[in-house]
C-alpha cells in the first residue's frame, strides 16, 4: 500500500505543512482522527443506553488538534490531559480497547475502573491522566518539566487546556515558572470558544488566549485548530525548541466541540446554525478532501482506513463488554503505594 | 519521657534544635539520593522564612534548593508532576495557611491520582508546612489546619513533636512513596532536644508514650504533646499520674495505640491546636466510642481544642484561643477528679 | 432497515425519564435532526433529536410515566419498509454496534437491566417492621440511669442491676468505685437482704433516709468489730508542747516544699510510725488463730465525708519523713474531698488514728477498724494545770485513748506502746 501512495515528492504544489507529512505518518493520523471520532461516538451511544454511568465530555470535532499537536511526540514524551480528553489518550497511543473498559468502569480499564472518562491515564505511554480539574494539570506539567531537566532527558511534556482553564491561576503560574525556568513544555490550548456555557469574548480580556504568551515571555502561536497540518506544523517548531533548550511555547488552537459540554448540556447559549457551520468545517473531512484534492489517497482508500478505525471500535466495545467487574474487596486497594 | 527505640544508642548525647534536624534530614536525604531536592519560596539564600533550610544552597546548590515565585498553587503541581517522573521533591510551603492556596493541587490531584490511575503512579512528595499559633503572626498565619488533610485518603500527615522525631520522621517520609504533609510547629523551631547522628528513620504511624500512667490518658501531638507531658510531671507532684501519648501521625493514626492506654486508664482528654469542633478529637472520641474501649471509659472524654475563633492578634487573646499547659493542668484534675 | 428511537440518558445518574410530549405523530415524516419528542427528568426538560430520516412508526404515547433509560418509544422506517419487519419493536434491541439509529433490532435483546429496571428490594428487607434487633431494646442507654460504660461494664460481670448502685458523680452519675463499692457492701452484707430499698409509704415517725453503700459497709464493718473482737481501753493524757513547739518551727518549710501545711494529726503518724515498730501485736491482724505480723507500718486515718466515714490510709508510715507523709496526707485528703479517692487508697491499713480534737471532745473511745488490732483516740489539747518539778504549770494536754483487740493484745503490751508514745510525743527526738 505504501508505494503506490506515497506521492508526496510528486506533488509540489502542497502547502509545506501538508508535504511535511508523509504518507505512512499520514495513515496513522487519519487512523487516530477516525478512531478518536467513532471512538466518542460509540461512547455517546452506550451512554444514551444507559450502559455508562457517571458522565463524559466529548471532543468530536477537536480531533487535529488532539493527533496534530502529538504528531512531534516521541513514546517516552509526556502528556497532560483535561476532561474532554479521549482525543489525546488515543492521539498519544492509547489502546481503545482498555478506554472502553474504563468507561465501562471494568477492572481491566486503563485505571482498573476507578477512574473513568475524566481520569484516563496510561502512565507506561506517558500520558500521565486526564484531569477532572480545569487547568489541574498546568502546574503539573511544570513539575514534569523539572523532572526531565533534574534528570537531564531528552524529552517534552505537551499540557493540554481550554481556553476556560487560561483564566485559572494555576494557568499564569505555570506559564510563568515554566519561562523562567526554560522549561521543555508545550502548553496547548484547545480554544472550543466556551467554558461550558461562557462565551471566550465574555470571559477573557483578550482576544486570544496566545497574546497571554507575552506576559510570560515565550512564544504564543495561534493556529487553526481544525487543520491538522498547520497545528502538527507549529507543535514541531515548539517541541524541536524546547528539545534544544529553548523554552516553553503556547500555542492555542482555535477549535470548536460539535457536542455539548457534557451530556446535560441543552445548548441554551449558542445556535444551531453556528453547529451547523463547524459542522462544515470537520478536521477529518476537511483533511480527506485536502488529501483527494492532491491526489495522495483515493477516497476509496480513505474509505479503507476509516472502516478499519470502525472495526477497531466495534472490537474495543466487545472486549470493554466482557471485561469483568472489580471486586468491591478490593475496594480500597491503590489508595497508598506500599 | 521514655526514650526511643528507633535511635540508635550513642554514647555522647548531641543536641540540636527542631529547625537544625529538620534541615540535617533534608541534607542527609539529598546527599543519599540525586531525586531529592527542596524548593519553595525564600528556601535559597534566605535560608527559609524560619530558617530551616539555612545554607543547604550553599551545600547543594541552586538546582536542588530552589526558589520559587510566589505560586503556593504552582509550586504544590509542580511537586505533584515531579514526583509522577521519578523525582522525590521536598516542597516548603512557607506558612501553613498558605496551603489553602495549593489545596486543589494536593487534594485532588496529589492525594488521588494514584488511587484513579488504578495503582499505576506514585506520588512519592513531601510537603512542609509550618504553622501554630503562639507567634503574634495573627489571623492569617498561626492556624492548625492538619486536621483538614487529616480527612483526605491518599495523603499522610504527620507532625512529630521533638527534634529527635523531626529529622527521623522526615526521612521516613521523604522515603514514603506517597504524599506526606509534615506539620512543623513555629514555637518548637528553636526548642533543643537530643538528636542521634546519621541515618535513622522514626516510623509514620506509630504513636510514642511519653509519660506511662494509670489515672488518665492525655493524647496529644506536636506542641500540644510538648505541654501534655509538662502537664504530666506536675500532675504527678500532685498524685494525679497521667500517660501521655504523642500522636506523631495523624494519618494514618495508630489507634490501638490509644485503646490501651484508655483500656487501661478509663479516662480520656485529648488536647489540639486546631478548632475544637469537626477537630482532631471529634475523631479520636468516636474511635473510641465506636471500638469495645467504649465499655472501659469511667467519665465522658474530655476534648481540649482550639476556640472557635480566628487566632486573635494580641498575645493574652491569642494565649487564651488554644490549650495551654494550665488548660491540660486543669481539665486534667476535673477528670481524674470525677468532675468532668 | 427501521431505526429505532430509544428514550435516551441525557443526565448523570438518570435511570428513567418520561416522554413529555411528542412532537411527531405516527406515520409522519421526520428529517434527522427534527425534534422528536420532549423527555422530562428530575431536572429539566429536554428535546430529543430523530436519529435517521424517515416515518414514525410504533410510536409509544406520551404518558408522563417513568421510563427505563435505552426502551425503544418509536421506530422510523425507511419509505416501502413494511412495519412487520420490526416485529415487536419494544423486544428489539442494541447489538455489538452501539450508535444510535444504526441498530437492527434483530441483533439481540436488550440486557435485563435495561429495559427492566426491577427496583432492588432494601437489603434490610422487614428491619422497619418494629421487631428490635437482638438484644437492643434491652440497651443500656434506655434505662435513664446515669452510669459510665466502666460502671455498667463492672455491674454486668458481677451480675449486679445497675439501677442498684448508688451514682457517687456529678449529677449523680455511676462510676466504676460506686458499682466496686456497692459490690463490696454486697459481700459483707449478703445474708440481709437491703430493706431500704422498700418504698418509704410516709413513716409514722420521722423521715427514713436510706444508707448508702458507704454507710452500708460502715455499718456491717464496725458491727462485726464489736461482734468479733473484745475491745479494752486505755487512756492517758500527754504533754503537747514539744510536739507543738516541732510544728511551729518546721511546718512553714514543710509547706514550701510539698505545698501543704503538716498537721498535728500527721505529726502523730509520723510518731505512730516511729514507735509501732517496737509493738508488733498493736500492728497486726487476727487471722484465723494466728496473728498476722506486718512489716509495714500503714496508718489509717478516719475521716469524715457528707457524713459517712471514710478511712485512707498513709503507706509506708515507719519510713517516711513527715514532709512525705504531709505530702501523701495532702493528696489524699484532696482526693476523699473531690470523691476521686480510689479504693486501693483505703486499703491495707495496719493501725488507724482518729483525731476529734478541733470539735472540742476531750476523749472518746474508739471501735477497731478490722482487721487491725487496734485504733487511737486523740482528743483536743488544750492547756491545762499540771505539776511540774514540785510546782503548779499550764500545759498544753491532750487526752490518747488505745482501743486494743484483746485477742492479740495484753494490757502490758498496750501499756507499753503508751508509755513509748508519751516518751515520743513529749520528746519527740527520740525518734532521730
Amino acid at each position: 500500500m505504501k508505494a503506490d501512495t506515497d506521492t508526496t515528492a510528486r506533488r509540489p504544489n502542497q502547502r509545506p505543512e501538508l508535504a511535511a507529512i508523509d504518507d505512512e505518518t499520514m495513515r496513522s493520523v487519519l487512523r487516530k482522527m477516525h478512531l478518536i471520532r467513532k471512538f466518542e461516538e460509540a461512547a455517546e451511544a452506550s451512554y444514551m443506553r444507559g450502559l455508562i454511568h457517571g458522565t463524559m465530555h466529548l471532543s468530536i470535532g477537536q480531533e487535529a488538534s488532539a493527533v496534530g499537536a502529538t504528531l512531534a511526540l516521541m513514546d517516552e514524551d509526556y502528556i497532560l490531559s483535561t476532561h474532554r480528553g479521549h482525543g489525546h489518550c488515543i492521539a498519544k497511543g492509547a489502546e481503545p480497547a482498555r478506554m472502553f473498559a474504563e468507561f465501562f468502569g471494568k477492572e481491566n480499564g486503563y485505571c482498573r475502573g476507578r477512574g473513568g472518562s475524566m481520569h484516563i491515564a496510561d502512565v507506561d505511554g506517558g500520558n500521565l491522566g486526564a484531569n477532572g480539574i480545569v487547568g489541574g494539570g498546568l502546574p503539573i506539567a511544570v513539575g514534569v518539566g523539572m523532572s526531565i531537566k533534574a534528570q537531564k532527558l531528552d524529552r517534552v511534556a505537551v499540557v493540554f487546556f481550554g481556553d476556560g482553564a487560561s483564566n485559572e491561576g494555576a494557568f499564569h503560574e505555570a506559564l510563568n515558572m515554566a519561562s523562567i525556568w526554560k522549561l521543555p513544555i508545550l502548553f496547548v490550548c484547545e480554544n472550543n470558544k466556551y467554558g461550558m456555557s461562557m462565551d471566550i469574548g465574555r470571559a477573557m480580556a483578550v482576544p486570544n488566549v496566545a497574546d497571554r504568551a507575552v506576559a510570560y515571555a515565550m512564544p504564543g502561536v495561534v493556529v487553526d485548530g481544525n487543520d491538522l497540518p498547520a497545528v502538527a506544523a507549529v507543535a514541531r517548531e515548539a517541541a524541536e525548541r524546547a528539545r534544544a533548550g529553548g523554552g516553553p511555547t503556547l500555542i492555542e488552537c482555535k477549535t470548536y466541540r460539535l457536542r455539548g459540554h457534557s451530556k446535560s448540556d441543552r445548548n441554551l447559549y449558542r445556535t444551531k446554525e453556528e453547529i451547523e457551520d463547524w459542522r462544515n468545517r470537520c478536521p477529518i473531512r476537511r483533511l480527506e478532501a485536502e488529501l483527494v484534492a492532491h491526489e495522495r489517497f483515493t477516497p476509496e482508500v480513505l474509505m479503507t482506513i476509516e472502516e478499519a478505525a470502525q472495526a477497531e471500535i466495534d472490537t474495543a466495545l466487545d472486549f470493554a463488554k466482557a471485561s469483568p467487574d472489580p471486586d468491591p474487596k478490593d475496594l480500597t486497594r491503590d489508595v497508598y503505594a506500599d | 519521657m521514655s526514650t526511643l527505640t528507633e535511635a540508635p544508642v550513642e554514647s555522647a548525647v548531641r543536641e540540636l534544635t527542631y529547625a537544625e534536624a529538620i534541615r540535617e534530614a533534608l541534607a542527609i536525604a539529598m546527599e543519599a539520593d540525586e531525586r531529592v531536592f527542596l524548593f519553595g519560596e525564600d528556601v535559597g539564600v534566605y535560608g527559609g522564612a524560619f530558617g530551616v533550610s539555612g545554607d543547604l544552597v550553599h551545600r547543594f546548590g541552586t538546582e536542588r534548593v530552589i526558589d520559587t515565585p510566589i505560586s503556593e498553587l504552582g509550586i504544590a503541581g509542580a511537586a505533584v508532576g515531579a514526583a509522577i517522573t521519578g523525582m522525590k521533591p521536598v516542597l516548603e510551603i512557607q506558612f501553613s495557611d498558605f496551603v489553602t492556596l495549593a489545596m486543589e493541587q494536593i487534594v485532588n490531584q496529589a492525594a488521588k491520582i494514584r488511587f484513579m490511575f488504578g495503582g499505576k503512579a506514585k506520588v512519592p512528595m513531601v510537603v512542609r508546612l509550618p504553622g501554630g499559633s503562639g507567634t503574634g503572626a495573627a489571623a492569617q498565619h498561626s492556624q492548625s489546619l492538619e486536621a483538614w488533610f487529616a480527612h483526605v485518603p491518599g495523603l499522610k500527615v504527620i507532625q512529630p513533636s521533638s527534634p529527635h522525631d523531626a529529622k527521623g520522621m522526615l526521612l521516613s517520609a521523604i522515603d514514603d512513596p506517597n504524599p506526606v504533609l509534615i506539620f512543623e510547629h513555629k514555637l518548637l523551631y528553636k526548642t533543643k532536644g537530643h538528636v542521634p547522628e546519621g541515618d535513622y528513620r522514626v516510623p509514620i504511624g506509630k504513636a510514642a508514650v511519653r509519660r506511662e500512667g494509670r489515672d488518665l490518658t492525655i493524647v496529644g501531638s506536636s506542641i500540644m504533646a510538648v505541654r501534655a507531658a509538662a502537664a504530666a510531671e506536675k500532675l504527678a507532684e500532685e498524685g494525679i499520674d497521667a500517660e501521655v501519648i504523642d500522636l506523631r501521625s495523624l494519618r494514618p493514626i495508630d489507634f490501638d495505640t490509644i485503646a490501651a492506654s484508655v483500656r487501661k486508664t478509663h479516662r480520656l482528654m485529648v488536647v489540639y491546636e486546631g478548632v475544637k469542633t469537626m477537630g482532631i478529637g471529634a475523631e479520636i472520641s468516636a474511635m473510641i466510642a465506636e471500638s469495645d474501649v467504649f465499655d472501659f471509659l469511667d467519665a465522658p472524654i474530655v476534648r481540649l481544642g482550639g476556640a472557635e475563633v480566628p487566632l486573635p492578634y494580641n498575645p493574652v487573646l491569642e494565649k487564651a484561643a488554644v490549650p495551654q499547659e494550665d488548660d491540660i493542668l486543669t481539665a486534667a484534675r476535673r477528670l481524674a477528679r470525677g468532675d468532668a | 432497515m427501521p431505526v429505532e428511537v430509544i428514550l435516551p440518558k441525557v443526565d448523570m445518574d438518570m435511570e428513567t425519564g418520561s416522554i413529555e410530549a411528542w412532537k411527531v405523530a405516527e406515520g409522519d415524516a421526520v428529517k434527522q435532526g427534527d425534534i422528536l419528542f420532549e423527555i422530562g427528568t428530575n431536572k429539566a426538560v429536554m428535546e430529543v433529536e430523530a436519529p435517521a430520516s424517515g416515518i414514525i412508526r410504533n410510536l409509544v404515547p406520551a404518558s408522563g410515566e417513568p421510563i427505563a433509560v435505552g426502551t425503544p418509544v418509536a421506530w422510523i422506517f425507511q419509505e416501502g419498509e413494511e412495519a412487520g419487519e420490526a416485529a415487536e419493536p419494544t423486544a428489539g434491541a442494541p447489538g455489538t454496534s452501539l450508535a444510535v439509529g444504526r441498530v437492527a433490532p434483530q441483533e439481540g435483546p436488550l440486557p435485563s437491566s435495561v429495559t427492566t429496571p426491577t427496583p432492588s428490594p432494601s437489603p434490610q428487607g422487614g428491619g422497619e417492621s418494629g421487631a428490635p434487633m437482638n438484644g437492643r431494646h434491652a440497651a443500656p442507654t434506655a434505662d435513664g440511669i446515669r452510669a459510665t460504660p466502666l460502671a455498667r461494664r463492672t455491674a454486668r460481670l458481677n451480675g449486679i442491676a445497675i439501677d442498684a448502685v448508688t451514682g457517687s458523680g456529678p449529677r449523680g452519675r455511676i462510676t466504676e468505685k460506686d458499682v466496686l463499692a456497692h459490690l463490696a457492701q454486697a459481700e459483707s452484707a449478703a445474708p440481709a437482704p437491703v430493706a431500704a430499698r422498700a418504698p418509704a409509704e410516709t413513716p409514722a415517725e420521722g423521715e427514713l433516709v436510706p444508707f448508702g453503700p458507704v454507710r452500708r459497709i460502715i455499718a456491717s464493718r464496725l458491727a462485726e468489730s464489736m461482734r468479733v473482737a473484745p475491745h479494752f481501753y486505755m487512756t492517758a493524757q500527754m504533754d503537747m508542747s514539744a510536739l507543738q513547739a516541732l510544728l511551729k518551727r518546721v511546718g512553714p518549710r514543710i509547706e514550701k516544699a510539698v505545698g501543704v501545711k503538716p498537721s498535728l494529726t500527721v505529726l502523730l503518724a509520723r510518731v505512730v510510725g516511729g514507735i509501732l515498730p517496737r509493738h508488733p501485736m498493736l500492728n497486726a491482724s487476727v487471722e484465723g488463730d494466728a496473728a498476722r505480723l506486718h512489716a509495714a507500718v500503714n496508718i489509717g486515718i478516719a475521716m469524715e465525708r457528707d457524713g459517712d466515714l471514710v478511712v485512707p490510709v498513709l503507706r509506708g508510715a515507719e519510713g517516711k519523713t513527715l514532709a512525705e507523709l504531709t505530702r501523701d496526707f495532702g493528696r489524699l485528703r484532696e482526693a476523699v474531698a473531690s470523691r476521686s479517692i480510689q479504693p486501693a487508697d483505703m486499703r491495707g491499713g495496719t493501725f488507724t488514728l482518729s483525731n476529734l480534737g478541733m470539735f472540742g471532745v476531750d476523749s472518746f473511745t474508739a471501735i477497731i477498724n478490722q482487721p487491725e488490732s487496734a485504733i487511737l483516740a486523740i482528743g483536743r489539747t488544750v492547756e491545762m494545770p499540771v505539776g511540774r518539778n514540785g510546782e503548779i504549770v499550764l500545759r498544753p494536754m491532750a487526752t490518747f485513748s488505745l482501743s486494743s483487740d484483746h485477742r492479740i493484745v495484753d494490757g502490758v503490751a498496750a501499756a507499753r506502746f503508751m508509755a513509748d508514745l508519751r516518751e515520743a510525743i513529749e520528746c519527740p527526738e527520740v525518734l532521730i
